[in-house]
Formats: structure tokens, C-alpha cells, sequence
């Protein structure tokens, strides 16, 4: 590395990370309050119109933030897997008085419609928001920016460490899936044998993984984990801005006019 | 500023407990995985709570089984819902295993339906209360056809979610049981509720590991 390269990496870490998007470098709390708000905002509008508005304003914002191709991907499966199932159970299934399609013993009726677009908007929203979230939010920096603002290291570990070892486990349990059939443990065959093949798969896994915590208690605790002071981070997060402020207000104001206006009635 | 909420929260626990917390919910999502893949009828998806629960005790416990139903709900929303259900399975399995129920092969078989109660009657429950009924998975589609066949909507959740849970929650609670008899007992010295397997009184808290300097 020449010197000159050397300087102008050490400089990219002096400077807050910029993952060059306006929308995705906003202040993780910002964007979690706002997306909070607006799950809130569809959860108390009284009709599927506004409901499904906030589901489109989410696709919208992933778009802006750049995600939208993999977010659209994943909430339309949603719909059509989550979605699609809780309408028809409710349009089937739900009584009413006005039948449009006799069924047997079932019916679909208006009020089942009624009902089954109500409540599938509302949950959809909820899905839309919650996935929203993952897609634009990075972990490691809201929990960052969480510690930044006087939360534990301990909590934030806990959650980051959570993440990380779903997939270092479920790699491991995949290895010993695949040394333990080496070895002739039947994995094929009837429920009886093949249930019988969990515990040689998984006992040795689960067991490891609990005696590894022991030392990276203690190579965290080397690296001053336990430290009372303040931790540093190679990562400087921007400091908060107008551009947050705005966010965040705007999406509480909204969530308040709504709330409010369910409250005092005015839809 | 280091000793927040969380941080006395987790004191009592012992320094390994955070380290499990983890480890209990990867176990979690894992043991669904290969209940997957090995094509198993039954979700096995709750092994790391009450592992984590007969371990280290009810909060750490419920704490695993929170944590992981909100990670699951990146991927279907829905299960988010079911939480409490998780949470309850974590704390009642600290309750357990500080009654030693885990140390004896038959009372772990009966706390399976203990297990089983909270996971199909409460289960049942929030599927009415929250979803109306019908919530999503397979179970919704044993529900409508129970309710096809002209049963009650209620009943109906109830006659798919009970027994479904006795059917999951045996084999994880026999699992949690072989794997905590598995666990070599210089961990367990050091695990909060570890004393309970090691066949001794109360000694007071947790072997601390490391050396703790910054409490002082």
C-alpha cells in the first residue's frame, strides 16, 4: 500500500460512513420511528384505501432508498402466500347475509369480502412495513446508533450475536448433516427413522456451540467488552440532521392526525 | 453509562448467560431447519428457549424465545403475534428447571404437556383473539376444513392446534433433556441454573467467568 492509499483509507474511517443513498444514510432511530409511525398510521385508518396507500408508500420508499427490486420481490410473495390465504379464509369463511357465491356449506358473502379486504390491507401493511424495515435499516448500525444514545453493549451484542450465529449454526448443522449420513445414519425413509436421525445431527452441534461461549467470553473480555467506559467503533455514524428531524416529525404528525382523528372521530 | 437497564437486568444471570442468549435462539431457528429438511411433521422450533429457560433461567429463557420470534418475523410478519407464546415457554422452563423437572427423563416427558398446553390451548387463543380464527400456515388449512366439515370456529382451533403441539412438544422437550445431560459439567458449573444438574444445593450465584473487575 503506498502512502498515498494508506492516508486515504485511514481518512474514509475519520469520516462518518456514507452508503451513498440520502435515504438509507438517514439516522437508523429516524427511520425506525418513521416506518413505526406509519404501521401505526395504517393499523388505526378505518378503511382498506388508506391502508393499502401506506402498503405503496413503503414499496416507494424502498425504491428511493434503491432496495426495490428485492423488496417488491419479497412483499409480493408475502401477498401472495400471506395475503392472498387470509382473504380467501375470510371471504369464505366468515358469515354474512349477503351471499354472493353459494359453496356447499360455505358461502362467500359480501360482509366476508368486506372483512377479509379490511383486515388482509391492515396485515399487509404491518408485513409491508416490518420488511421494509430489514430491507433499508442496517442492524449494525441501529444498534450503533442505539449504543451511541446510552444503550448497552450487552443488549446490542445480544441482538447482533443473534443474527450471527443463526448462520454460523445452521452452516455447522448442514456439515453434520452431511458427516453423519457419510457415517450411515438414515435421513430417508419413514417419520420414525428419519426423527431418529435429529438427535445425532443436532445434540453434537447444540452441545459445541454452548461450550464455544465460554471462550468468546473470553476473547470479548480481552478485547475490554466488559469495560465500563465508552466503547469505540471503527464506523463513525453521521451526526443527526435537519434532513432526520424532518422525518421523524412529519411521520409522528401523521401518525398523531390519525390516531387522533379515529379517536374524536372525524372518519 | 455501561450499567444501563439491561446490563444490572442481566447481573444476577452470571457473565456467560449473555453469551447463551444467542446460542439459544441460532438453536432455535436451526432445529426448525432440520426439522425441515429433514421433512419431520413437527416444527421443532422451540428447543433453544426452553434449553436457554432450563439452563439459565426464566428471563434469559423468555428473552430467547422473544428475540427469536422477532427475527422470524422478517420473513412472515404474522409470527410476531405468537411471541407471548415463546416468551411463556422461556419462563416456564426456568421455572422447571430450577424445580429439577429436567433431571429426570419421565418428568420431562410430562412437562411436555405442560409445554403443549400453552403452545395449542394459548396458541388457539391468540389465533382467535388476533387473526379472528384464522391465521396462516398449515394449521389454518386443518381450521378450514374443520370448519367445512360444519365444526365451530373455535372448536376448530382448538381440535388443529392441540394436538399438533403435544406431536412438537415431546420430541423438544426429550431433545432439551439429552442435550442438558450432554453438556460437560465444567459449562454447567458456570451456567446460572447449572447447580441444579450437578446434583447440588444452592451455592449462591454463578461462577463468574471471567474475573469480574468492572462491577467493583
Amino acid at each position: 500500500m503506498t502512502p498515498g492509499t494508506l492516508s486515504a483509507t485511514a481518512d474514509a474511517y475519520r469520516r462518518p460512513l456514507s452508503l451513498g443513498n440520502p435515504l438509507l444514510d438517514l439516522q437508523p432511530i429516524a427511520m425506525v420511528t418513521a416506518i413505526t409511525s406509519l404501521i401505526v398510521v395504517a393499523v388505526a385508518s378505518p378503511g382498506w384505501a388508506l391502508q393499502s396507500a401506506v402498503s405503496v408508500l413503503f414499496v416507494v420508499i424502498a425504491f428511493l432508498a434503491g432496495r426495490g427490486r428485492s423488496y417488491l420481490a419479497t412483499i409480493l410473495k408475502l401477498w401472495v402466500a400471506v395475503g392472498f390465504l387470509l382473504f380467501a379464509l375470510r371471504a369464505l369463511l366468515v358469515k354474512g347475509q349477503d351471499v354472493l357465491v353459494p359453496l356447499g356449506p360455505i358461502a362467500v358473502t359480501r360482509e366476508g369480502i368486506q372483512d377479509g379486504l379490511v383486515f388482509t390491507t391492515a396485515v399487509m401493511a404491518i408485513c409491508g412495513g416490518v420488511t421494509l424495515f430489514f430491507a433499508i435499516v442496517s442492524m449494525r448500525r441501529l444498534t450503533l446508533a442505539l449504543e451511541r444514545v446510552g444503550m448497552s453493549p450487552r443488549a446490542t451484542y445480544v441482538v447482533l450475536a443473534s443474527f450471527q450465529s443463526i448462520t454460523d449454526l445452521g452452516e455447522t448443522a448442514r456439515v453434520v448433516l452431511a458427516a453423519q449420513k457419510a457415517r450411515g445414519i438414515e435421513t430417508e425413509g419413514n417419520v420414525l427413522v428419519r426423527a431418529r436421525a435429529f438427535f445425532p445431527v443436532l445434540a453434537p452441534v447444540f452441545i459445541t456451540a454452548m461450550s464455544a461461549t465460554e471462550e468468546r467470553a473470553i476473547a470479548l473480555d480481552a478485547r475490554a467488552f466488559n469495560s465500563p467506559n465508552r466503547h469505540t467503533s471503527v464506523v463513525l455514524l453521521r451526526p443527526w440532521s435537519a434532513g432526520d428531524t424532518v422525518v421523524v416529525v412529519v411521520a409522528l404528525v401523521l401518525m398523531v392526525a390519525v390516531v387522533l382523528g379515529r379517536v374524536v372521530g372525524w372518519f | 453509562m455501561a450499567s444501563s437497564g439491561f446490563t444490572r437486568f442481566m447481573q444476577g444471570y452470571g457473565r456467560l448467560t449473555i453469551f447463551m442468549i444467542p446460542i439459544g435462539v441460532a438453536i432455535n431457528f436451526v432445529g426448525g431447519q432440520i426439522a425441515l429438511l429433514l421433512k419431520l411433521p413437527v416444527y421443532l422450533d422451540s428447543i433453544g428457549t426452553i434449553l436457554v429457560g432450563a439452563t439459565c433461567g426464566s428471563l434469559p429463557g423468555a428473552l430467547v424465545g422473544l428475540l427469536s420470534n422477532a427475527i422470524n418475523s422478517i420473513t412472515s410478519p404474522p409470527t410476531f403475534a405468537f411471541a407471548v407464546l415463546n416468551v411463556a415457554f422461556g419462563l416456564l422452563a426456568g421455572y422447571f428447571g430450577r424445580l429439577g423437572v429436567f433431571r429426570v427423563w419421565w418428568k420431562t416427558l410430562l412437562s411436555s404437556l405442560a409445554f403443549a398446553f400453552i403452545g395449542g390451548f394459548c396458541g388457539a387463543l391468540i389465533t382467535i383473539w388476533v387473526f379472528g380464527g384464522l391465521a396462516v400456515g398449515g394449521g389454518a388449512l386443518v381450521v378450514g376444513a374443520l370448519r367445512a366439515l360444519g365444526m365451530d370456529l373455535t372448536a376448530a382451533n382448538f381440535a388443529a392446534q392441540l394436538p399438533m403441539d403435544v406431536l412438537d412438544k415431546v420430541p423438544t422437550v426429550l431433545i432439551v433433556y439429552a442435550i442438558i445431560k450432554g453438556i460437560p459439567r465444567r459449562l454447567l458449573v458456570k451456567l446460572p441454573l447449572g447447580w441444579v444438574y450437578l446434583g447440588q444445593r444452592k451455592s449462591g450465584t454463578a461462577k463468574q467467568v471471567p474475573a469480574d473487575a468492572s462491577r467493583a
